[in-house]
């Protein structure tokens, strides 16, 4: 990897980080995205999109309500991507694996920048009583700086993950495949449980079987 | 009463989109909201200098929480009873009123609603189409609801002030949260067989078996045997084994 694609997914990854909880919250963040646009920087759509989808199924389980504790899937679908790029099957799973070992970390990290917010807004305590508008920018501001940093560390960390685990993984191909098909079925029930929570009891199961019937029938008919 | 600028509602509505960027144990993000309110604050009499938003901006940065995209509700409606002249206590009120509706709207309107639709289409486009395609898709379902509900929000909330509770009866809105989650419960449902397909379709049997073992496996623990250990750990916990079986 050339020092101009490191700096780029560096970029990126820091990018999602922040799209997270700090900034806007387009969904840049969400694996399907993050990982389409990383294998696209790194010369492999196809891969990207892969490892997006599997790693989506797994986001889907993630309600990121009020103080909760959730994983961060933006750096680690850019991680993910550079992980299983360059092989096919085999190295799909790896590739997961890694995303999802730095999504892990990710969740660690955010409440980690929270604890460092909550010093911050007690050391700043008395000016912001005060209605002081200037440290309140000051405050506001340095929050963005901190995710920044923490996406940026992140991205870093996972990315040299991912090289580690291309050159170091201890599995077989074949051993590789079967570890990316039990990723796939594992993320598939996930998101099969899921989709009915999504509208509770058997209402959501009627619906969600009108789905499925309508996917299968695309399935069918493309 | 003099109503803020335009300039002031956009500003506001920009530093909205920052709103969680300090978001804390103690205050949640409070101080999200009082930096984006500050723009229509300075239209209190007597502007920046003088006593009422003075003492608008000393309540600005108290606990606060709730949806980030909802926030612009409460935003306009706190500026809208300051440039009222509510007295303080029940500005403060009013701020503690909206944390639990706030949240609870727009989680179910937009976490178990809108985003999982919105993944599950990108998801069923990706499998299907062209590299990118379904993640532009995902992106555009998702931010035009986004955006709008945001937009939305902050003239709402300073056009209904104190009596919010009637921009939340709006029809639209408790509409689109009876049809949002069986919508979503569908559209997921809808992307399992292609994204199936994709992912597991050009793979052998044994590999097909293997899959099918981890869909029974996600299945069996996260319905029944440990639901709170959540399907990344329990991926983790798979390849560890995986790995392992094949070292040995």
């Amino acid at each position: 990897m050339s020092a101009l694609t490191f700096a780029v997914l560096v970029t990126w990854g820091v990018i999602t980080g922040i799209d997270l909880v700090s900034v806007l919250q387009s969904m840049v963040a969400r694996p399907l995205v993050a990982a389409t646009v990383a294998g696209a920087l790194v010369g492999e759509p196809v891969t990207g999109v892969l490892v997006g989808m599997m790693l989506e199924l797994y986001a889907l389980e993630v309600l990121p309500v009020g103080g909760a504790r959730y994983p961060d899937y933006g750096p680690a679908a850019v991680a993910a991507t550079v992980a299983a790029a360059g092989g096919g099957p085999e190295t799909l799973g790896v590739g997961v694996v890694v995303g999802l070992l730095v999504a892990e970390a990710g969740a660690w990290s955010i409440q980690v920048l929270r604890r460092w917010n909550t010093r911050r807004v007690r050391a700043a305590a008395v000016p912001l009583d005060a209605g002081d508008f200037r440290v309140i920018q000051r405050v506001q501001l340095a929050g963005i700086a901190r995710d920044a940093l923490r996406a940026l560390l992140l991205t870093t960390t996972g990315l040299a993950l991912a090289v580690a685990a291309r050159r170091w993984w201890p599995v077989s191909p074949r051993a590789g495949v079967l570890l990316t098909a039990v990723l796939a079925g594992i993320g598939l029930g996930t998101a099969m449980l899921n989709g009915k929570r999504l509208a509770q009891g058997r209402r959501g199961l009627v619906w969600m079987s009108i789905g499925v019937a309508g996917g299968l029938g695309w399935l069918l008919l493309r | 009463m003099a109503a803020p600028p335009v300039t002031a509602f956009v500003r506001a509505f920009l530093r909205l989109l920052t709103v969680q960027a300090c978001f804390n144990y103690e205050r949640m993000i409070g101080v999200g909201l009082g930096y984006a309110i500050e723009p229509l604050l300075r239209a209190l009499p007597g502007g920046r200098d003088g006593p009422g938003y003075r003492e608008a901006m000393q309540r600005s940065t108290h606990y606060f929480n709730a949806h980030p995209y909802m926030v612009g509700l409460a935003a306009g409606a706190v500026a809208r009873a300051e440039h009222d002249g509510v007295p303080g206590a029940q500005v403060e009120r009013l701020r503690t009123a909206l944390v639990g509706p706030l949240g609870a709207v727009g989680d179910r309107l937009i976490w178990a609603g809108t985003l999982p639709a919105a993944s599950a289409v990108g998801l069923a486009l990706s499998a299907n189409t062209r590299a990118g395609i379904g993640a532009a898709a995902l992106l555009a379902l998702y931010n035009v609801p986004h955006l709008v509900l945001r937009v939305w929000g902050l003239v709402a909330g300073w056009r209904h002030g104190t009596a919010l509770g009637r921009a939340l009866a709006a029809p639209l809105l408790r509409g689109a949260l009876t049809v949002v989650g069986p919508l979503a419960a569908g559209a997921v449902g809808f992307a399992l067989p292609p994204v199936t397909a994709r992912l597991v379709g050009p793979l052998d049997l044994a590999a097909w078996i293997a899959a099918a073992a981890g869909v029974g496996l996600a299945v069996v623990t996260l319905r029944f045997a440990a639901p709170r250990l959540g399907a990344l750990r329990l991926a983790l916990a798979a390849a560890a084994t995986v790995a392992l079986g094949a070292a040995l």
